[in-house]
């Protein structure tokens, strides 16, 4: 048994572990390749930011059971305390390489989760969310006051490339700055997972299951609670130098409510349950944010439907439906899927592009400015004031949706039939 | 021989109302102690009270002669003592294994470490395997806690209380809700589990009490009302008039 247990710990770690993190080393070195345009690399920056921000979220939500409603305090204050280090690095030029930078936002954010998490994390729960709410409103509204260190309204800004020179790099365009920003995403992400894996990560599942038996095996939950606050604080404010580096500004929107809630939605869309849940989230979120966000206006509306279709049907979020899909892998009864898979989801797909088509014709007739009546949808040049277009676009929702629910009972089965031993009888 | 755990003129109301008024009880070391009682008699808040799990209202309760009153249960915990609950009381969302492990970790010395990692710590990983198969769940080892039968989530209970290896174990209706089969194999896994320990237990299945129990006290409108060897409580008129007797029917 000694031998087995050994090889089993070693063999899970060895393969079944490390796959995930070579597969993202490998993309994060030939992405850059793929999208060389300065725009690509900017949302790749963004993503790898959003990613280190969603996982130091989902230490407290999805490991730590802390719903948190004032995470963006610790990035933005991590964010803060960097952009004053680069204007001092180029004011009184000091010698500190930008890439280590972030390691201040993050020291930066930990001793203020230090500060706030002492008095925060005694309770879980309502009480929790309660007290994050308030400090995130108060950290919020000091930001406005103290313009020393907040910069006011106007926030505060700087310039990321009169450091030290010691790469041989200038750090002017996204496309150097991202291996600054992916190599630190990288690192977190991994002593995140790290963290997980130790005492005090697995007491902050079991705090985080049941508080108080946890309490009768000799752990403080208020204790556990405290160390994973801290953690998640740290790496909020890696994530914060990462911005303030990316960005070159921050301001109050950078640390409020807005940001705080936004994160909460990112790691509840990838699937908070699960570790690598947040980075699917970040990554869906960013590019509905920023390449959704070019071809319509009404982008924040679609984001919000997707996040209340996952609260309503998916609450493991992306990561949970992907997970969903192992059991049938595993049995090998993937195949079986694919069918009645297609057969719902592109009537839902053309469903739902109709829908967005009616929205969009509705929008543009209602908002265009007054005598612009063409418009362009799907690479298609129609004025909203001929039926046509409206016609086709309730039809495609009307038969979309009709045809996919017809066939979502027969996908259910199926689904259930390729996840269960007994084959769903 | 040395006490183990020592309850003196223990008291508790909930405001006006006392339920345990004023219990002396003392349990010496290695002894299997059974409280019985009819419901409502305070047992279980009895063991809350021991437990930390709730304040006390007077008295005191000593361990191994050190004064543990007002300690919180964390506290009490690691001078060695573990108990199970009447409602199953685990991690549902974790797995079987990791449930067993959790309970290893304080009594292990890995504290709030973060610096170590919990898949390379062999000696740890082989002592909560060795505590799954004592439990007959190696089978269940990876699946959440969650999903386990009535049956193997009580075993699971009595594995993560047992499992940190505490001297003084109180166990909550360990086979409440259970089949003959299932309290057979429940009591033989106590048994099994609690040799050389100091074990007290709520139960109120009498044949589980007069097969494990050393010792019964019976807890009657929160206070101890007789308390001895089994032969000698049962013959207690006093028991037999306030429940026993009711019990020991109704069991035939």
């Amino acid at each position: 048994m000694t031998d087995a247990t050994a090889t089993r710990a070693s063999r899970g770690f060895a393969l079944g572990a490390s796959a995930p993190w070579v597969f993202a080393i490998v993309l994060v070195f030939v992405l850059p390749f793929l999208f060389t345009d300065r725009s690509a690399m900017t949302i790749l920056n963004q993503i790898a930011i959003t990613i280190v921000f969603a996982l130091s979220y989902n230490m407290l939500l999805g490991q730590g059971g802390m719903l948190s409603f004032g995470h963006a305090v610790y990035m933005g204050l991590g964010g803060f305390f960097v952009m004053h280090m680069m204007n001092r690095i180029e004011n009184l030029e000091w010698f500190i390489p930008l890439p280590l930078l972030p390691l201040f936002g993050g020291l930066f954010g930990l001793a203020f989760a230090a500060l706030f998490g002492s008095f925060s994390v005694r309770r879980a729960g309502t009480a929790f969310a309660m007290i994050s709410l308030g400090i995130g409103e108060l950290v919020a509204a000091s930001s406005i006051i103290i313009v020393a260190f907040f910069g006011g309204e106007e926030g505060i800004s700087g310039d990321r490339t009169m450091g030290p020179n010691i790469f041989g790099v200038e750090w002017f365009t996204p496309g150097e700055v991202y291996w600054v920003i992916a190599g630190w995403m990288l690192l977190s992400a991994f002593l995140m997972y790290l963290f997980s894996r130790t005492p005090a990560g697995r007491m902050a599942n079991a705090v985080r299951d049941n508080p108080e038996r946890a309490q009768f095996l000799g752990y403080n939950e208020a204790r556990v609670r405290y160390i994973s606050f801290c953690a998640a604080g740290f790496f909020a404010g890696v994530a914060g130098g990462l911005f303030a580096i990316n960005y070159e500004i921050l301001g109050e929107e950078n640390l409020n409510l807005v940001t705080s809630g936004t994160i909460l939605l990112v790691a509840f869309l990838g699937g908070a349950g699960f570790f690598f849940g947040p980075i699917v989230g970040a990554i869906v979120f960013t590019l509905l944010q920023t390449v959704l966000s070019l071809h319509t206006n009404l982008w924040q509306l679609y984001a919000g439907v997707l996040f209340v279709a996952t609260v309503m049907f998916f609450p493991f979020g992306i990561a949970g439906l992907l997970a969903m899909h192992i059991a049938p892998w595993k049995l090998g009864r993937f195949g079986g899927l694919i069918v009645p898979y297609l057969k719902t989801l592109i009537p839902g797909v053309v469903g739902i592009l109709g829908l967005a088509a009616f929205i969009e014709i509705l929008h543009h007739a209602k908002h265009a400015p007054i005598g612009e009546e063409s418009m362009t949808l799907f690479w298609t040049e129609f004025s909203h004031y001929d039926a046509l277009p409206w016609v086709i676009a309730s039809a495609l929702a009307v038969g979309g949706f009709w045809l996919a629910s017809r066939f979502a009972g027969e996908m259910k089965q199926a689904y259930e039939a390729a996840s269960t031993l007994e084959g769903g009888k | 021989m040395s006490v183990a755990l020592e309850l003196k003129d223990l008291r508790k109301s909930f405001g006006k109302t006392e339920i345990i008024r004023g219990v002396d009880l003392a349990i010496t070391k290695g002894e299997r102690h059974a409280v019985i009682g009819p419901n409502g008699a305070g047992k279980s808040t009895l063991f809350n009270l021991i437990t930390g799990r709730y304040p006390v209202s007077a008295g005191a309760v000593h361990m191994h002669g050190e004064d543990v009153t007002g300690m919180a249960p964390y506290q009490i915990n690691r001078k060695g003592l573990s108990r199970s609950f009447q409602i199953t009381n685990i991690f549902p969302r974790m797995t079987v294994f990791e449930n067993i492990r959790c309970a290893l970790l304080w009594p292990r010395g890995y504290r709030y470490s973060f610096w170590q990692l919990l898949h390379r710590e062999t000696d740890l990983n082989e002592a909560a395997d060795r505590i799954l198969d004592q439990l007959n769940l190696t089978s269940r080892r990876d699946l959440p806690a969650g999903v386990l039968s009535y049956a193997e989530q009580r075993a699971l209970e009595i594995g993560i209380t047992i499992g940190g290896g505490a001297d003084v174990i109180l166990l909550d209706e360990p086979t409440a809700g259970m089949s003959n089969t299932e309290t057979d194999y429940i009591v033989n896994l106590i048994r099994e589990v609690t040799v050389g320990k100091t074990l007290i237990m709520v139960e109120h299945d009498m044949g589980v009490v007069f097969d494990l129990a050393d010792k019964i006290s019976v807890l009657v409108y929160g206070e101890i009302i007789a308390s001895g060897a089994p032969e000698d409580v049962r013959g207690d008129p006093k028991v037999q008039e306030a429940y026993l007797g009711a019990a020991l029917e109704a069991e035939h």
